[in-house]
């Protein structure tokens, strides 16, 4: 093999090499840009209790007293899978899957509802505030 | 429509610059007989980039990278091919249109799980008609391919893409548990063990033991994900549990395995170099051959063993482009499956399915890298993207798509007519603890 052939073949070698570290730099911008456009689709909604915030980052997110729950609230009067929140549309919807105390929204019982801005939702003893989020304070 | 202009610009002048360094090696040390075939091959490698990159504009998406990497990986197989029969491979370059067009189609089918959940008796009904196919195949002509003119199709190949849809689509049921005596099932998850019994089943039946690790690892992705839905965490009970059940089946698939496959798990190749161990030792041989840098495009002497393009494509590849380039070839393949978690799926179903495509995708490309080198018995699996074949680039295309589709989510329900016309009745809200008289 000679030399010529040689670089020629390193040559290509690392143009893919390149190649592909750009492709990891666009996937990095990407997941900037995806997870703005996430919060668009999702109205940038979250959840908060007193000072514990908690962020809604996909599009089933199931609230409950168990390690697994996405949402995790330490109450015994919490079912372990309490209740779920979807997102379709653009719209957030509540469902309560199976728990013993209820899903109350705004002081009513409901099985299933759509969310609004700065809703109550109270599982158990625990009360949540379904509002938008909010930017972080700048000292 | 672009959210990141600038990056996807450079994106597309690099892989045009990857496919035009590859061209040039072959120019200046390729072995094609008369210049104006490379050059029909550089035009068609270049033409195919650029109105691949046009035609993505068409479609609104939130990533694009996915896009790229699979027209560089196509492309990149097209010259290889091309230069395994030093000419422009045509057959092959159109498939590659197919594999991409197949691409699009699984992105827009499984973008929207919402949708899709509605859907999934068909799904199922899917995965029993290709089964009978095989099966009536096999009976009939005593092949797995069915032959259309000069181009061939494996029906047992167009089962993953529905079996991973089937195990995505089952994923929302998990909180629906039924009782049965004094366990808690959920009904879904049965019907998938029977589904994946009647997959290994017929595999069996039909001789195709080569596809049965990338079923197996499908569902094994897909069931451990299913018990540790939502994100639970995965106990190392049940991980013991899960790993002896697996060792167990495996012991008793090696030990009742046929006569034939049970010689090539204990083929000596070197004392059998003409027999059952001529492939592996001649696959060798050429990786040897090759060194770092290969022999150069077009001149290896592995081309003209049997399979060469498929089943040793790893080998060949090494031969002729080094050691290193095939070793980036598997990188490029390895980052497309590991693009979702440079960015997050938004959803349980599209994290199941990228987590059971990435599986197939790594077993397929293990068992024939691992199988070529002789660390595993020789499989005939073919390395996704690479190896020529209409129905594994058609598949391997399909399920690109699908993982486009975890990238770029859409989460609307579907307007559906029928439901406006009879609205659903409301469950009463009632908690279970409350005392009713």
């Amino acid at each position: 093999m000679n030399s010529l052939n040689l670089i020629l073949c390193a040559a290509a070698i690392a143009a893919l090499d390149i190649c592909i570290f750009v492709l990891i730099i666009t996937a990095y911008c990407e997941k900037r840009s995806s997870k703005r456009n996430w919060h668009e689709l999702a109205h940038d909604m979250e959840l908060a209790e007193q000072d514990i915030i908690y962020d809604l980052g996909c599009d089933e997110v199931l609230i409950g007293r168990h390690a697994s729950a996405d949402i995790r609230l330490p109450d015994l009067s919490v079912s372990r899978y309490h209740a779920m929140l979807t997102v379709s549309n653009g719209i957030w919807t509540i469902k309560d899957i199976g728990s013993k105390s209820g899903v109350f929204v705004n002081g009513n019982l409901i099985h299933e509802t759509i969310l609004h801005e700065n809703d109550v939702i109270k599982l158990g003893n625990r009360r949540l505030i379904f509002r938008k989020r909010r930017q972080e304070r700048v000292r | 429509m672009y959210a990141n202009p600038v990056a996807y610009v450079f994106s597309c002048i690099f892989v045009i610059f990857a496919h035009s360094a590859m061209l040039v090696n072959i120019w200046f040390n390729g072995n094609f007989s008369e210049p104006r075939d490379i050059a029909i091959l550089g035009a068609a490698v270049i033409i195919l980039d650029i109105a691949y990159f046009v035609f993505i504009l068409f479609f609104k998406q939130m990533s694009y990278v996915l896009d790229f990497l699979l027209v560089l990986i196509l492309n990149m197989s097209v010259i290889f091919q091309s230069c395994f029969i030093c000419k422009f491979n045509f057959k092959h370059y159109i498939t590659c249109i197919v594999c991409l067009a197949a691409s699009k189609c699984g992105y827009i089918l499984c973008k929207n799980h919402k949708i899709l959940q509605d859907k999934k008796k068909y799904i199922y009904g899917g995965i029993g008609f290709l089964l009978l196919l095989v099966l009536v195949v096999y009976f009939a002509k005593h092949d797995m391919w069915i032959r259309i003119g000069s181009f061939t199709l494996q029906p047992s190949e167009f089962i993953k893409p529905l079996f991973v849809l089937a195990c995505a689509t089952s994923i929302a049921d998990q909180q629906k548990k039924h009782k049965i005596l004094c366990f808690s099932v959920v009904y879904e998850n049965i019907a998938l063990f029977g589904l994946m019994a009647a997959i290994c089943l017929v595999q069996v039946k039909s001789h195709d033991y080569g596809s049965l690790p990338t079923f197996i690892s499908i569902y094994c992705v897909g069931f451990i994900l299913r018990i540790c839905y939502p994100k639970a965490k995965f106990s190392k009970k049940k991980l013991i549990a899960v790993i002896a059940v697996i060792v167990v089946f495996l012991i008793i698939g090696l030990k009742y395995a046929p006569e034939y496959v049970q010689h090539r798990l204990h083929v000596d190749i070197w004392s059998d170099k003409t027999g059952d161990g001529y492939q592996q030792s001649q696959a060798l041989i050429a990786i040897a051959n090759g060194g770092w840098f290969g022999v150069g495009p077009g001149k290896g002497f592995l081309s003209n063993i049997f399979a060469y393009d498929n089943d040793i494509v790893f080998a060949t590849v090494s031969e002729e482009w080094g050691l290193l380039y095939a070793l980036m070839m598997v990188l490029t393949i390895i980052i497309i499956t590991a693009i979702p978690l440079f960015n997050p799926t938004r959803s349980y179903y599209h994290a199941t399915m990228s987590s059971c495509i990435c599986a197939a995708f790594i077993v397929q490309m293990a068992l024939n890298i691992f199988g070529s080198c002789n660390l595993i018995p020789f499989t005939g699996v073919t390395i996704p993207f690479i190896s020529s074949g209409g129905s594994s680039l058609l598949v391997s295309g399909f399920m690109t798509g699908m993982l486009m589709a975890g990238q770029s989510p859409v989460f609307n329900v579907a307007n559906n007519p029928k439901s406006k016309s009879k609205p659903k009745k409301q469950e009463q809200a009632v908690p279970a603890w409350r005392w009713k008289e």
